[in-house]
């Protein structure tokens, strides 16, 4: 099976603290890697350094294929003027295409309608709830068409509806090839996805695998 | 009204005018992206560095825009530069920078005995639009709106959030450098009008009044390009009429539209 991911002896330093200390994983198409650990275990900086956000003090990343990310938290002012279509459209964007395509247009529709957003494409982002804009970033990673999909809990602030239909694309886009990496604290989570592969971290390595 | 249409019959008007709505709706366009990525205080820096590059050019007798636009073009990527890497040092330094600037130009002119034209560079004179002026603002802001046509999408992206743009593989410095040469341009462009005291208000006024109104980026683009000229034009008659320098007549007119659509706001709320 294709490889979408590899990590190998990924170390990333906040000044002298390791918050990622030799990881190495890999993650082939079909593949569902959840990763678990305490806060402060560094989950969420180990999908940043796979989504290239932060660089690697040492170690290397290779990603093949078009690459959706779901951040914990979106760093970006909650009250900038944009509508749900403008912010799910930027997920198609690649280096050297400066244009949308129909087909994106197209893809970002159908991400929309997926995640039950459709009706809110023209509302600006700063009047929806958590859970809607949760959904948004969701329909952004997802309208891309990944090969490879880092998700930093997304399920934070979904309802119960919402919960099953990201699972139910989950399982879709795993059977359509996608390697999906997954940071979860909610053992259900795990549970909704078959033979997935179960990584825990403490203190920026691994603890241990399921 | 018989009397500003009589004034718009001399040549200097009409250049005036017509250089400065087009100067005016490229600044405003640009003003969007510095007023969302919090860099609002670079046109004010720029404009200062600008008012140091005229007085020099003044003293050496070359033309302003041989030593204003390379220095203030210089200028923008180091204050780019200063403000991504350290983001509160990158307001200090613009204010260090600007301060001096502005104590350079001064002194320059005062040293040289032309402190005459400090006046001009400051306040800004419609005067000071020549025909060259003129052709040279028609040729920028069709680059200004070509380039952010052609690079709308991802200078909406890296507007909204840098990091997601690098997830994607994007390289955002290519685009940020582009933003600051174009600033650096139109606060050169700008600054013989307006005066370098107020080009930034010029920048930074129709984008915020529009952020209140617009309902997403694209409008918020066409609003404050459209608020913008707007202020010019009746800025410009303002300043016909009272006798004031043109800059101050347009950013009066800039702050009036601002406070407008405040208690529109309040009112619709």
């Amino acid at each position: 099976m294709t490889e979408r991911l590899r990590l190998t002896d990924a170390v990333i330093k906040y000044g002298d603290v390791r918050a990622v200390n030799g990881i190495t994983l890999t993650a082939k198409a079909g593949e569902m890697i959840f990763i678990t650990g305490a806060n402060g275990s560094g989950k969420s900086t180990l999908t940043k350094g796979i989504a290239g956000l932060l660089p690697l003090s040492s170690g290397t990343v290779e990603r093949t294929g078009k690459m959706g990310y779901v951040p914990q938290y979106e760093e970006a002012d909650r009250d900038f003027p944009a509508s749900v279509a403008e912010i799910v459209l930027t997920g198609t964007q690649r280096p050297g295409k400066l244009f949308h395509t129909k087909s994106d247009r197209l893809n970002a529709e159908k991400a929309m309608k997926l995640l039950g957003i459709d009706a809110l494409a023209d509302k600006q982002i700063r009047t929806l709830s958590g859970g809607q804009l949760r959904r948004v970033f969701l329909a952004r990673a997802l309208c891309g068409e990944p090969e490879l999909l880092v998700l930093d809990e997304p399920c934070a602030g979904l309802d119960a509806q919402s919960h099953e239909v990201l699972f139910g694309i989950l399982r879709t886009l795993l059977a359509e090839g996608c390697a999906v990496v997954m940071v979860t604290h909610d053992v259900s989570d795990i549970d909704g996805i078959s033979g997935a592969r179960i990584i825990r971290i403490s203190h920026g390595r691994i603890a241990g695998h399921e | 009204m018989n009397e500003i249409l009589e004034i718009l019959t001399y040549p200097f008007a009409y250049r005036a005018l017509i250089a400065g709505s087009l100067i005016s709706v490229c600044a405003s366009v640009l003003g969007v992206i510095l007023v969302l990525k919090h860099y609002s205080l670079i046109g004010h820096g720029l404009s200062e560095i600008g008012f140091a590059s005229l007085s020099l050019s003044g003293v050496l007798n070359v033309q302003p825009m041989m030593i204003a636009a390379p220095s203030v073009i210089a200028a923008s990527f180091v204050i780019i530069f200063i403000s991504r890497k350290y983001r509160t040092a990158g307001d200090t330094a613009i204010a260090i920078a600007s301060s001096a600037a502005l104590a350079l130009g001064i002194a320059v002119s005062s040293i040289s005995g032309k402190s005459s034209n400090m006046s001009a560079y400051l306040f800004g004179s419609v005067l000071a639009v020549s025909e060259g002026d003129l052709i040279l603002s028609v040729i920028f802001s069709a680059v200004v709106i070509f380039v952010f046509t052609l690079l709308y999408n991802r200078l909406f992206l890296i507007t909204y959030n840098e990091d997601y743009a690098r997830s994607l593989g994007i390289n955002t410095s290519i685009y940020e450098l582009i933003v600051s040469i174009l600033t650096a341009l139109v606060v050169v462009m700008g600054m013989r009008i307006t005066g370098t005291l107020l080009i930034s208000g010029v920048i930074i006024l129709p984008a915020v009044s529009a952020k209140i109104i617009a309902r997403g980026f694209l409008s918020l683009v066409i609003i404050s390009g459209l608020l913008s000229l707007t202020a010019f034009v009746s800025g410009l008659m303002l300043s016909f009429i009272v006798n004031i320098p043109a800059g101050a007549g347009v950013i009066l007119s800039n702050v009036m539209i601002l406070i407008l659509v405040k208690i529109l706001e309040r009112v619709k709320s």
